[in-house]
């Protein structure tokens, strides 16, 4: 790993933190920009900085750490802190990094950052495709990104939306988003990724594109607002 | 503490978990005696904490103190507490009455108070220690 990850900490146990910024520093691949007691903060800090990587315990006071995950513009890669093994299926289910069950020692630790690492890689790898491979009717079928108008969440299932036709497949917006292309794709609300080269028009919380109204967060509309070229 | 390939090598007292403080310190002891410290001081204060929780009644905010307190004795390899820790952490989530965690609560302190003890000797060891290595 030649690269530096810039991280946080959200903890709300000083010992947990103090441990876990040096095992950071140990690593000498994972810098440590802020370190917050609450998610509340952390949440206020990452709409306007962008990191790689967040240290992020699940129970605190005030707003939870999946709380936090719901209400984040972007993807940065997760590794949950937590004392509680309970938490490994919501683990899965936001899709985070790795999962590490506190205390846990400096071995356990560079395994997670191992494992950020070829998360990394394959995100990198990925930003490039034109492309992508949905499994839909028993069979896979490559999908142009121009193709595609936006992709909207059926609970266990997504629909992908293009002019010609509409394809159903197993999966959830939350694991896309870190998949599809960021040069094409965004998330705009829990329950809707979508092309924004394809976007008509917007007016206050909703975007159109070819006829469809799609609803933009709250949390999600600076983000969308920063994306587009407002002359 | 004895002395091994030029290296002088604490030995963490046995009733600690001495493999796990191991790989959670190397040699790094002046780290160990800074957590051992700090983690006894954290204890205090949740403690007092949770025993202003019970007398509130509160057994929910019980239950969070609770939560908070236990990976602390893990920094200092009483692992086995934190299973007990666990077990009351869910009495506390299905008490209709704060009198359902009496028994638990009375438990945990006195886990609490011994273990403070233990630590308390540790980071003693810990410092004298470090002070002769210096």
């Amino acid at each position: 790993m030649s690269m530096k990850f810039q991280s946080i900490i959200v903890e709300d146990l000083q010992v947990s933190a103090d441990f876990l910024r040096r095992f950071c520093e140990k690593s000498g691949v994972v810098d440590v920009n802020n370190h917050f007691l609450n998610a509340e903060d952390a949440l206020s800090y990452l709409k306007d900085n962008v990191v790689d990587l967040i240290f992020l315990d699940v129970e605190m006071p005030g707003a939870s750490g999946f709380e936090l995950l719901d209400q984040l513009l972007y993807s940065p890669q997760v590794i949950l802190t937590t004392s509680k093994v309970e938490y490994a299926y919501d683990a899965f289910q936001y899709n985070v990094t790795d999962y590490l069950k506190k205390p846990f020692t400096y071995q356990r630790f560079l395994e997670s950052i191992q494992k950020v690492g070829k998360k990394s890689e394959q995100q990198n790898g990925n930003s490039d495709q034109d492309h992508m491979f949905i499994k839909s009717d028993g069979k896979l079928i490559r999908l142009h990104n121009d193709d595609i108008l936006f992709i909207e969440s059926m609970g266990d299932y997504v629909k992908f939306i293009t002019p010609a036709k509409k394809y159903i497949t197993h999966n959830t917006i939350k694991n896309l988003e870190t998949k599809v292309n960021p040069q094409v794709f965004m998330k705009v609300h829990r329950s809707y990724i979508v092309n924004f080269t394809k976007i008509n028009d917007i007016q206050e919380n909703t975007l159109f594109i070819n006829g469809n109204m799609i609803p933009i967060s709250k949390t999600h509309k600076s983000g969308v607002m920063q994306k587009i070229n407002i002359l | 503490m004895h002395k091994e390939a030029g290296k002088i090598q604490f030995n963490f007292s046995p009733q600690l978990d001495v493999v796990f403080l191991a790989g959670l310190y190397d040699t790094d002891y002046e780290q160990a005696e800074l957590v051992f410290e700090t983690s006894a001081e954290q204890i205090r204060i949740e403690l007092q904490h949770a025993r202003e929780k019970f007398s509130a009644g509160d057994a929910a905010a019980l239950k969070k103190v609770v939560h908070k307190m236990k990976p602390l004795f893990g920094y200092v390899g009483l692992n086995k507490i934190i299973s007990d820790f666990a077990a009351f952490e869910e009495v506390c989530a299905g008490a209709e009455h704060i009198s359902q965690t009496e028994n638990g609560f009375n438990h945990i302190v006195a886990i609490t108070e011994e273990a403070l003890q233990t630590i308390d000797s540790e980071a003693t060891r810990l410092k004298q220690f470090n002070t002769q290595c210096l």
